[in-house]
């Protein structure tokens, strides 16, 4: 009876994912896997060839894939240490004003991501509000607009929330009696927070990280507005070659190798993370 | 191995006062139980001792340094939790070796003490084990390993037993006891339950509701020579009566309204005692003897109602109603099969006691 039971409901279970399975094939596998042989197919003549993916490796190309690497994570390692204290306080010491709080620190994630941009836009200005305060004290201005100061700084600002709330769902279901029994066996708050907090928050640090880094390294939007003309990055780049000089090959070859690249960044910070705080192994025990 | 001395000790929570100048000494190398029902601070007193909480007055000593104002870190004292509070991203080694480690031991010396300790609590096939894959019982021997691989000076444990099973507890408070032998460490053992707190201590203190102590000393002491009537009933039961203690010659007697005179034996030390107080008589269930035939040789005799018969197994308990009106309980071991006499319902029966047999209590 048990077995007639399961079977049912494995099948149950399989018919009632193939709508969702089906989804996935045709809009997603499919216009990826097209995506990947359009780079092999050459913009001129239409004949199959790895052109398109050797450019992507020229000089001034593998720089902008670089930066957009290089800001991804630096935008993902700012944001945690931003959002990790703040998610701690949320999550274990705002008491009963912990629902208000976290409703003010998700209001702006709900405005319209553009809107975000521009408000940024006038308060960045060289005659923006930031400036003109500065100004006013006699100071030089900190951040100005066309800068990649400014487009780190709006980026962080707008992915913070993805890591707040990855942060604060990690550490809601945090036990803070671990604190007392960590602390009763020798540890300095310090070394508490490294062995016992850290480790276990790391499911929320992972996937803040990975909500991050991967928008973050295809962002186009941000930097167009914030960053003049000065920056390209990846996301600018693929849109570039789409959009503005209608080589459909090289902007497929991009997004194809940016894929690769997101990938294997995100392993390593996998691997990075499950190395460091990995467990003892006592050999010739089961 | 250190002694624990609170002098003075006041602590309250959000305008409650939980303990008021409590003073309590721990001796060294002891197994000392701390018995009391929910809510007389307790825990509260072990999480003082711990570091865990700060006290709002008085001064708390490990041997003669004076640990007031440690944190819980720089205290040679460990905790077992009820919660137990393992670490749930490390496996069963990584638990154990935690003290160890913050404390820079070399790697092949942590793994020696690990291992030797997990053989101890017979956990030796578990080392590699994720916490989530133990039983309760399991998990409960890691936590105490972890607090005795550090070799503390004193250890703490707040109703260790309470979330096990009968069987598995009575098992494991028999190995408390083994380990504390092994170790002579100082065990501070917190406990709700009587049966618990007699078996295990050296010496055990009871606390009342309002987390004042009302007696230190052996299990037997305690059981058998209470000093308070909050004692005599809470630990163990207890049957009370009130009287009027009369001096004779050679003898004393006490005078219960409406059942008459009773022989007592009058212990030296108990000064308050004199002729004429009104004072209460407490007389254990199980020092009563109980039959429907006249017996002889007993100082003391009632004769009652039984009321009600509750069967436990290895005793049989007996609610007998006598003439004034109170229902006096008594146990009877069940040694044989098939008991001489059947005693049962409605039956009339005869209650007999010997006078070393009560203990007096002050009203």
């Amino acid at each position: 009876m048990e077995q007639l039971g399961n079977q049912w409901e494995r099948d149950f279970c399989f018919f009632a994912s193939l709508p969702a399975l089906l989804w996935q094939v045709f809009f997603l596998v499919v216009p990826l896997a097209m995506t990947v042989y359009f780079g092999f197919v050459s913009e001129q003549t239409g004949a199959l060839t790895f052109e398109n993916y050797r450019a992507v490796f020229d000089g001034a190309h593998f720089c902008i894939i670089a930066r957009s690497v290089i800001t991804a994570l630096l935008t993902g390692l700012v944001s945690l240490v931003v959002a990790y204290p703040v998610a701690y306080f949320l999550a274990l010491r705002a008491g009963r004003w912990k629902g208000l709080l976290l409703f003010l620190a998700m209001v702006p994630f709900w405005t319209n991501f553009l809107v975000q941009i521009y408000a940024w836009f006038f308060m960045l200005e060289r005659k923006g509000v930031i400036n003109s305060l500065l100004g006013i004290l006699g100071l030089p201005p900190l951040v100005t607009t066309n800068s990649i100061g400014a487009v780190f700084l709006v980026m962080v600002y707008c992915y913070l929330p993805f890591m707040l709330m990855s942060l604060y769902i990690a550490l809601e279901r945090f036990d803070e009696r671990l604190l007392e029994a960590s602390s009763d066996l020798g540890a300095t708050p310090w070394q508490t927070f490294l062995r016992v907090t850290l480790p276990l928050s790391m499911p929320g640090i992972r996937t803040g990280l990975l909500l991050v880094l991967i928008p973050a390294f295809g962002e186009y939007a941000i930097p167009a507005l914030l960053g003049g003309s000065h920056y390209m990055f990846v996301g600018s780049l693929i849109s570039y070659y789409a959009l503005v000089a209608r080589d459909v090959g090289m902007g497929a070859a991009f997004t194809g190798i940016s894929g690769v690249v997101l990938l294997g960044v995100a392993l390593a910070i996998y691997s990075f993370l499950r190395l460091i705080f990995g467990k003892t192994r006592v050999e010739g025990e089961e | 191995m250190r002694s624990i001395r609170l002098e003075g000790v006041s602590k309250s929570f959000h305008g409650e006062e939980i303990l008021e100048n409590l003073s309590l000494t721990i001796p060294s190398g002891k197994f000392f139980a701390l018995l009391g029902p929910s809510g007389s601070g307790k825990t509260t007193i072990l999480r003082l001792i711990a570091g865990l909480e700060q006290a709002d007055q008085g001064r708390i000593f490990l041997g003669d340094q004076d640990i007031t104002l440690l944190p819980p870190y720089e205290r040679r004292i460990n905790t077992v939790f009820q919660h137990y509070a393992l670490f749930p991203h490390m496996n069963v080694f990584d638990n154990v070796a935690y003290g160890l480690k913050l404390h820079g031991l070399p790697a092949a010396q942590i793994k020696q003490k690990v291992l030797r300790i997990l053989e101890v609590v017979h956990l030796g096939r578990h080392v590699n084990k994720p916490i989530q894959q133990l039983s309760g019982g399991q998990q409960q021997r890691v936590a105490l390993a972890r607090a005795i691989v550090n070799e503390p000076d004193v250890i703490l444990l707040d109703e260790p037993l309470a979330a096990l099973d009968l069987k598995l507890r009575e098992r494991m408070l028999v190995e408390l006891i083994d380990l504390q032998d092994e170790f002579q460490t100082t065990f501070v053992y917190v406990t709700h339950d009587q049966s618990e707190a007699l078996t295990v201590a050296d010496q055990m203190a009871i606390m009342n509701y309002d987390g004042e102590i009302e007696q230190i000393g052996t299990p037997k002491q305690i059981y058998e020579f209470p000093t308070s009537s909050f004692v005599a009933h809470f630990v163990g039961t207890t049957n009370i009566f009130e009287g009027i203690l009369r001096f004779g010659d050679n003898q004393a007697r006490i005078e219960i309204e409406g059942l008459g005179f009773f022989e007592v034996a009058i212990p030296q030390e108990k000064k308050w005692l004199c002729n004429g107080c009104v004072l209460l008589m407490g007389l254990r269930p199980e020092k009563i003897e109980i039959s429907k035939n006249v017996m002889e040789g007993f100082a003391n005799h009632l004769e009652g109602n039984v009321e009600s018969i509750v069967y436990h197994g290895r005793s049989t308990q007996y609610n007998v109603r006598v003439e004034n009106g109170l229902l006096i309980q008594v146990f009877e071991q069940n040694e044989e099969h098939f008991p001489r006499e059947e005693i049962d319902y409605e039956d009339t029966v005869h209650l007999y006691w010997q006078k070393e047999n009560v203990t007096l209590l002050e009203r």
